[in-house]
């Protein structure tokens, strides 16, 4: 039997898909279909929503919105223009992404609750759209008289051929879903999710993956409101209003975040659970709340994600094979290429940069040079980071330019600065908590390799010479904070730098960790890698490096050796005390 | 939709049903009258209302009928409304359905009761479903045309008002009944000083009361829910508006009026098709104490007007119309005297064509009649 099948909830979910298969074909009344019909228009939206809500980790409120405009346009085109469900379908996809695209641009730069705000705002401004404008949308009536689904002359009629027609898209938009986020995005997606601003510094585009992800999920949310305008044959506000987004959000959340399966299983739970408590008038809203509650306690992880961790306590299984590892060809001609030996790899002229009334860098430059670790010292707020930050690409400055390889970077986003050979690791190391080791150095390779194959064998190299091979299947979540720096090190040198800025890269190590990672740094220098460390550890940092630059209140007070730095009185008198 | 029948034709069986039914042995079989309202929702007072009436009739005709009957709530989503037909269904032939009075839900359950062929008894009055040709649906509560007619004219015959401020609500049921009720007051060669659609969910109506009176109307003309209806009346009262309220049906509800006190409904008056709260017959007496101790609440026009049509629907049961196709043909070619008033099609399932304005004295929450409107044209 091929693994496939029998890999974690596999064989449990293909047990599940027959017996529905068998209800709906053998056990199924027509009250029952219809059920399982709306069921898998929620499928649909659901495996859609995954995308922007459970991969790319965006609470979106604008699915419902996405849901209403495909039955909209179903509806007007179906009811009124005579289209059939060849033309209505596809356009019912196309006019929510889009919107999709257009609203893109404003809103997905916004976090967390600001992007939930803005996208729920949008889903008001269309439903009052669709209620004001009575002579395209019926106004609050709606439009009814929806003609069923008929393609190329084959009248899907209601029951089970409609309930079959549905469900066999619910199974090619999962199997879309999949090849969608598989692969290279697929990977990105957790970094991208748990750890968004480590994600831009290993030249992930998560603007981008974003814009997609959004896209991808409007495309479904369109195709299930075509759908369920062909189910209820009319289209009236009710679409656009929020207890469909709430529906869609209960069932990713109770299904599994981020699991195809869940959206499958949450939508045929949720949408059956109120039928079966119907018969006790409105008392059934209170067990229903109760399940729902119930299942949220019993369940946190989603029905799917629950299931697959009870599976692996009870049964587990043997993690796959470790690919074999390959070293990556060195840097590929086509990025930029190692400036000749006398000129910086980095160079930073005149940073500056004011949050508010603190002016935390000014006019501060440095330079990176082959084979060569600079070392940043100061005292607590004197710039350290915001340096770094602003290197990498997450600060902007206020001023100043910064060259790579004589290349002006100064302008580019943080993935771009990646792409141009910068990599950073950070103060409390940033990995994604769900993800295995694997996982989290692969994600460095994604924006390089040409295939996932090829970027995990790439990451298995740097694995193994960070000594670290024996974790290669443990979750970043439980490492220690050794391992964790050891990892994180791992991946950024799994990007192959030009220039690598570290923060604080010893904090938190036993002296034998110290000793090793100064061994590694070391000959990562000795590859030719431009090294930046930031570090308050002195017996560390100024054995290792070549060159210490000290800051304080944002301004560069001293450059030297190690030696000459412990000697300044202006390094004394700020910090070294 | 069926074609017209001759006059001729029609009286004939007509003649030949009522025949039929009156010789008929009571059914000893029992019938099936699912009960489809909304009982959650923001149509919840009204969609109990529903309910409640449909019961009533059910437990009236115990004596004469063994009736089977599941309360389905349907929400307010078109979603539900259909699903919870198909679950009714789903359990056999209903002989009828007392179905919701949301006309979305109604607009979604007609393709269906069509074709299964299943009579829906309504208080709906969103003026639409019976335009659709669908032979087995049937009002059992004037359309809007009914009663936007009879309240623009009462405004305009009675109030002698010319100016009025028109504000409804922005759903199914507000839209159309601003479009009837500006069809009214043009009739009458009035044109509203101000229009304004009010969503359901805004809790303060003082933003629009202020402007509709910045428009120096001489009456308010109300078109909204029961809950949005009794907060701009109480806001009304608030700011001293100093002008009539004549409001729509949600405002006859005793439920609605239970949310104001006495005072604040002087000179508030309200368009429904009855009151059965204000008493008028013995019947309608009995009623009114039945549905009281039976349900602990006071019963509004929509549980009357539920009530007559799943009555007319056992009526026919009980003297022998013993399928759906027997039961439309009763609905749709007899008449029916209910309490609220008398019934008849006007083929296209419009059973009710008279219109009542009640108004508050500002003593009591119980609204005493203030003018009739009968066989009022349209629709």
């Amino acid at each position: 039997m091929p693994e496939a099948l029998t890999r974690g909830l596999n064989p449990l979910l293909i047990l599940a898909a027959l017996a529905l298969a068998a209800y709906a074909l053998f056990g199924a009344g027509p009250y029952g279909l219809r059920v399982l019909t709306v069921a898998g228009v929620y499928a649909i939206a659901v495996i859609g929503y995954q995308a922007i809500f459970g991969q790319a980790g965006a609470l979106s409120l604008a699915q419902g919105t996405f849901f209403g405009i495909g039955a909209y346009v179903t509806g007007i085109l179906g009811s009124t223009s005579g289209f059939g469900f060849a033309v209505t379908f596809p356009l019912s996809i196309l006019a929510p992404t889009l919107l999709a695209l257009l609203i893109a641009v404003p809103v997905l730069r916004l976090e967390s609750h600001y992007f939930a705000l803005a996208t729920l705002g949008i889903g008001q401004v269309v439903l009052l759209a669709a209620v004001e404008w009575q002579s395209l949308t019926g106004g609050a009536n709606g439009i009814a008289g929806v003609p069923g689904i008929d393609l190329f002359g084959w009248r899907v009629g209601r029951g089970l051929p409609l309930a079959l027609f549905v469900w066999t898209l619910v199974a090619l938009g999962a199997l879309l879903a999949w090849l969608l986020g598989h692969g290279r995005r697929g990977a990105a997606f957790p970094i991208m999710r748990e750890t968004p601003v480590a994600a831009r510094t290993l030249g992930i585009d998560i603007d981008r993956l974003r814009l997609e992800a959004f896209a991808v999920s409007a495309a479904y949310g369109g195709a299930a409101g075509a759908l369920t305008a062909h189910t209820q044959r009319v289209v009236s506000p009710e679409v656009l209003e929020f207890p469909v987004m709430v529906t869609i959000l209960t069932v990713a959340v109770i299904g599994g975040q981020g699991r195809i399966a869940g959206a499958v299983v949450g939508a045929v739970l949720l949408i059956h659970l109120p039928e079966w408590f119907r018969g006790l008038e409105n008392g059934y809203l209170i067990l229903y709340g109760a399940a729902l509650l119930a299942t949220i306690v019993a369940a946190p992880w989603g029905i799917v994600g629950s299931l697959e961790r009870l599976r692996a306590r009870l049964i587990p299984e043997r993690p796959p094979a470790a690919p074999a590892a390959s070293a990556p060809p060195a840097r590929p001609t086509s990025k930029p290429s190692l400036p000749a030996s006398s000129a910086p790899v980095l160079y930073v002229d005149g940073f500056g940069k004011r949050f508010g009334g603190v002016q935390a860098v000014s006019d501060v430059s440095l330079r990176l040079d082959r084979g060569r670790i600079l070392g940043v010292i100061g005292p607590n707020g004197s710039g350290k980071t915001t340096l770094i930050n602003l290197i990498t690409g997450l600060e902007k400055a206020d001023a100043g330019k910064l060259y790579v390889s004589d290349a002006d970077i100064t302008g580019e986003p943080p993935h771009r600065r990646a792409l141009a050979g910068i990599a950073r690791s950070f103060q409390t190391a940033a990995l994604p908590s769900d993800s295995t080791v694997l996982e989290a150095v692969t994600a460095a390779r994604i924006a390089i390799d040409s295939d996932i194959a090829t970027a995990r064998s790439h990451a298995m190299h740097f694995i193994v010479q960070a000594g670290i091979a024996d974790l290669v299947h443990t979750r970043c979540g439980a490492l220690p904070p050794g391992p964790r720096r050891a990892v994180e090190l791992a991946r950024a040198l799994a990007r192959q730098p030009l220039a690598m800025l570290l923060d604080e890269p010893a904090a938190g190590l036993t002296e034998d960790e110290q000793a090793s990672l100064a061994r590694r740094l070391r000959a990562a220098a000795d590859d030719g890698i431009a090294i930046m460390i930031v570090e308050h550890n002195m017996p560390f940092l100024l054995p290792l490096a070549d060159r210490i630059l000290c800051l304080d209140e944002g301004r560069a007070i001293a450059e030297g050796t190690p030696g000459s730095i412990r000697r300044d009185p202006a390094v004394i008198a700020a910090y070294l005390g | 939709m069926p074609p017209r029948m001759p006059p001729w034709k029609k009286t004939l069986l007509t003649a030949a049903l009522a025949a039929a039914v009156a010789h008929a042995a009571p059914a000893s079989a029992e019938v099936d009258i699912p009960v489809l309202v909304p009982v959650t929702g923001f149509l919840a007072l009204e969609g109990t209302s529903q309910r409640n009436g449909a019961v009533l009739a059910i437990r009236h005709a115990a004596d004469r009928l063994r009736v089977r009957s599941e309360v389905i709530d349907t929400g307010t989503s078109p979603e539900g409304a259909v699903t919870a037909l198909e679950r009714a269904s789903g359990r056999g032939k209903p002989l009828a359905v007392a179905a919701s009075m949301l006309g979305t839900q109604m607009l979604a359950m007609l393709p269906l009761a069509e074709e299964y062929g299943i009579p829906l008894v309504t208080v709906s009055g969103t003026a639409s479903i019976t335009e659709r040709g669908n032979p087995w649906v049937f009002r059992f509560f004037p359309g809007d045309e009914v009663t936007k007619t009879a309240h623009a004219r009462y405004v305009v015959e009675e109030l002698g008002r010319r100016r009025p401020a028109v504000i409804y609500q922005t759903t199914a049921y507000g839209q159309s009944g601003q479009a009837h009720l500006r069809d009214a007051f043009a009739k009458l060669g009035v044109d509203p000083v101000f229009e304004e659609g009010v969503d359901p969910g805004i809790r303060d109506m003082l933003p629009v009361l202020t402007k509709a009176m910045a428009a120096s109307p001489d009456v308010l003309v109300l078109h909204l829910h029961s809950g949005p209806t009794a907060l701009f009346v109480r806001q009304a009262a608030a700011s001293a508006a100093g002008i009539p309220i004549v409001a729509g049906s949600a405002m006859h509800q005793p439920s609605t009026a239970a949310l104001l006190e006495p005072a604040e409904l002087k000179g508030v008056c309200a368009e429904t098709s009855a009151s059965p709260v204000s008493g008028g017959s013995p019947e309608i007496e009995k009623f009114t104490a039945d549905y009281r101790s039976s349900f602990n609440t006071d019963p509004d026009a929509f549980a009357l007007g539920q009530y007559d049509g799943i009555a007319m629907v056992l009526d026919a049961a009980a003297k022998g119309a013993a399928t759906p196709e027997d039961i439309r043909d009763v609905l749709s070619q007899t008449t029916y005297k209910g309490l609220a008033m008398t019934y008849r099609s006007d083929g296209k399932g419009n059973m009710a064509r008279s219109a009542t304005i009640v108004c508050y004295d500002g003593a009591s929450r119980i609204p005493a009649v203030a003018k009739r409107y009968e066989a009022v044209a349209g629709q």
